[in-house]
């Protein structure tokens, strides 16, 4: 027996199973043919056993009918992971013509219980561009674009999400499609700052941040102008001080200036972090953090590469001191990687 | 083999408190009472003492059961991996051969029957009965037949059949989607060549813009994404580099950077790994990011005596005292966690690939690193040195060593390339 809550009354409704369903007496279910003895068999339950049974046959005969569209939802229901079920109710919903609006809707209520789940987040994916083409929006400005239903919609559910888990990986990814397929880049740094104002140790809003600063462009496309490294550097040393051994804006701030303007590392953090570093309700805390004397070996690395001579072998020679300290006393755990480190800063010289 | 255990070594939140550094607390609270009771009697000072490492004991005969406990049957929860069907074998199978656990005849068979109606009439395997095929659950099946190992198992794999669903899943830009209709990332590139590359059935055609999406994936931390833009990731991590191993490409990424954040993964108070920065420590980063240094070793050229760019010993640790469920049976995430096979599996493997020094030594890298020609050799190069072997605790807690790029002993991996590489090239790969 299948128990249903009825939507209105709330009282739990006992359906026979489909076998006894006059709706299903046409379709013969295809069992799962296990064979005589395997390996790591599933104690499904009964209902289960019968509506995949019976979707193995529908899907069979490539019928496309609401009855699949339901038995489809039911079996996705009782197993999000069901990638083939996902595939053949999107089919299902183009070929039935069915309101995308209301599959997201639906999407979202069993989001509720399936939060992990790979399937879910790329059939929101798929669905959403058959809702809003991206070209039927490409003439509207930015804010006309995040106005409308579709788009706003869906953010709504990614925050939702995020606010449940501040970190779901599937979350932020889909933000990204979703940023990226409509080009809604202008709103995306509004909500980064929300994000790392909640909790200033969220690494997915910092990568976030970077995603949204950039743009998505290339390594080779994106320029970081003076003015700009200034405001980002600027913020990711604010949050350092909220907590200097917070791994994440160290993590961004130095990224960003390796990949996009190195020469910046001493020109323009360097002068910054020795500021922190010297100011009395910083100073402690700040020295006693190993992000601190890993961001000077590279910020030192990465000088020492311009200079010659002496002044080279100088900045060499601290930047290996601080690999040391490292090594020795604010960071054992990582003795091998200092010790990598140093190796190199040696071979350089 | 001593270390100093040491409360200083706990996440120093600066008086400010967020929901990350909340978790990591708790986390570290049960890490702390485990560590606590290895700690040498009247050493144990404020704030620390001397581990003693010498008891941690690998609980062999509690997981084999474990294990075997779950080829005779899952509960319904399983049911959310009833799509994963494939997948089961391999963690069971892998378990026990690092395990070094007698795989019987009959169980083998058992696999190859279950393994066999898994694959598609089109080539493929999916992850259950009547659905598409699908990467993982591919490479969860061959990764499984490897282990059963033998004739009957190879003849199993419909291997022309395999080369042409590959191509359909393969994308324009490089990548390949999960199954059709499915997602694209860093995860299908990862199956689909080390699939390929099993058996013999690389061409130019199918690994082309792979390399390049990879290194598309490569954030600013330095670690590798699902996809370009997208956060690093231990899991992705691992899959980009083995694939870029397995194509002779790991020069595309930048592996200083990739050094740097490989090595901010270990947490100094767990000793164990967490896949993303600011994240809690799981047992089966073991494997994806303690499998990965023995990868960014032969790509940095560094050598034996080098030693890897981790603390072996402190994951070790982690491993044994933190991650074994000493009532059931199984190794899991984090203490606090149930055991799983998938953490069961990922946990031997990360022990393995930290007990044994498996690399190539640089003066033995072949020179013709980027043919997909080479790929067997390459890839057999790969071998464990005795010299800087590392065991933790008993002496007994040693387990078989596996090749970091498909995370399985090599003695089936040896006979399954030697088979399939006797095997004449497919027409396309002659095209």
């Amino acid at each position: 027996m299948a128990r249903v809550v009825d939507e209105e009354s709330d009282e739990g409704l006992l359906l026979p199973p489909m076998s006894e369903q006059e709706e299903w007496s046409d379709v013969v279910p295809i069992p799962q043919d296990d064979g005589r003895h395997p390996v790591c068999p599933i104690a499904y339950t009964d209902e289960y056993v019968e509506m995949t049974d019976y979707f193995r046959a529908v899907m069979a005969a490539g019928e496309v009918s609401h009855r699949a569209f339901e038995l489809s939802g039911r079996v996705i229901d009782a197993n999000a992971a069901h990638y083939t079920a996902w595939v053949y109710r999107k089919k299902l919903i183009i070929d039935l013509g069915l309101d995308i609006s209301e599959e997201l809707s639906w999407v979202t209520e069993i989001s509720r219980r399936h939060i992990k789940n790979y399937q879910l987040w790329h059939h929101r994916g798929a669905l959403l561009v058959l809702l809003l083409d991206p070209k039927d929006v490409e003439h509207e400005s930015q804010d006309q674009r995040v106005q409308d239903p579709a788009i706003r919609n869906e953010l709504q559910f990614v925050s939702t999400v995020i606010e449940k888990d501040s970190k779901n990986f599937h979350a932020w990814s889909h933000r990204q499609l979703v940023v990226r397929s409509y080009g809604i880049w202008d709103q995306e740094m509004a909500f980064v700052e929300n994000q790392i104002n909640e909790d200033v140790r969220n690494n997915s809003a910092w990568n976030q941040r970077y995603f949204a600063l950039t743009a998505n462009q290339s390594a080779d496309e994106f320029v970081l102008s003076e003015e700009l490294a200034d405001r980002e550097i600027g913020y990711a040393v604010d949050k350092i001080k909220l907590a200097p051994n917070n791994e994440s804006p160290w993590s961004y701030i130095i990224g960003l200036l390796v990949r996009h303007a190195p020469a910046m590392l001493h020109e323009r953090l360097l002068p910054k972090i020795n500021e922190l570093a010297a100011d009395t309700d910083y100073a402690l805390a700040v020295s006693n953090t190993p992000f601190y004397w890993s961001a000077l070996v590279d910020i030192y690395e990465e000088r020492a590469k311009a200079l010659e001579g002496k002044e080279r072998s100088d900045v060499e020679a601290f930047a290996i001191e601080a690999c040391d300290l490292l090594a020795k006393r604010y960071d054992p755990v990582r003795a091998k990687y200092w010790e990598y480190r140093k190796q190199a800063l040696q071979a350089a010289s | 083999m001593s270390h100093v255990f040491s409360y200083g070594f706990r996440y120093d939140d600066n008086e400010c408190e967020t929901e990350t550094s909340v978790a990591q607390a708790e986390v570290e609270d049960l890490v702390g009472d485990i560590y606590l009771n290895f700690v040498e009697t009247g050493t144990l000072a404020q704030g620390g003492g001397a581990i003693d490492d010498s008891r941690h004991k690998l609980l062999r005969a509690k997981h084999e059961q474990f294990i075997h406990d779950a080829i005779n049957g899952l509960p319904s929860s399983f049911t959310l991996l009833d799509a994963s069907q494939p997948w089961f074998s391999f963690w069971c199978l892998n378990s026990l051969e690092i395990l070094g656990c007698n795989i019987s005849q009959q169980l083998r068979s058992r696999v190859i029957d279950k393994l066999s109606r898994l694959q598609c009439p089109g080539g493929g395997f999916c992850g259950g009965s009547g659905h598409l095929p699908h990467l993982a659950g591919s490479y969860g099946a061959i990764m499984a037949l490897v282990l059963v190992g033998g004739n009957a198992a190879y003849e199993t794999i419909d291997r022309p059949g395999m080369y042409s669903w590959l191509m359909s899943m393969k994308c324009p830009d490089g990548a390949f989607t999960m199954h059709a209709g499915g997602e694209v990332d860093v995860r299908g590139i990862y199956c689909a060549l080390v699939i390929a590359s099993l058996l013999n059935i690389m061409t130019p055609e199918l690994v082309k813009g792979a390399a390049e999406f990879i290194a598309r994936c490569q954030t600013c931390e330095g670690g590798i994404g699902p996809y370009p833009g997208v956060e690093a990731h231990g899991g992705y991590t691992l899959c980009g580099l083995a694939a870029l191993d397995i194509l002779g490409k790991t020069d595309l990424l930048r592996l200083d950077r990739l050094a740097r954040w490989m090595s901010a993964r270990q947490l100094a108070f767990e000793g164990g790994f967490n896949g993303r920065t600011n994240k809690l420590v799981d047992g089966c980063y073991s494997y994806w990011m303690g499998g990965a240094f023995p990868i960014l070793q032969k790509a940095l050229k560094r050598t034996r005596v080098d030693g890897y760019i981790y603390d072996r010993a402190a994951l070790q640790r982690y491993i044994l005292a933190c991650c074994q469920d000493r009532r059931s049976g199984g190794l899991r995430d984090k203490p606090g966690k149930s055991p799983d096979l998938y953490h069961t599996m990922y946990c031997l493997i990360g022990l393995s690939l930290s007990q044994h020094y498996v690399g190539v030594e640089p003066k033995e890298q072949i020179a013709d690193i980027t043919s997909v020609y080479s790929v067997p050799v390459r890839m057999m190069q790969w071998g464990a040195m005795p010299a800087s072997l590392l065991v933790l605790g008993l002496r007994s807690n040693v387990v078989k060593p596996v090749h970091p790029v498909y995370s399985v002993p090599y003695t089936p991996l040896a006979s399954f390339v030697k088979h399939f590489y006797a095997l004449p090239p497919l027409a396309d790969q002659l095209a």
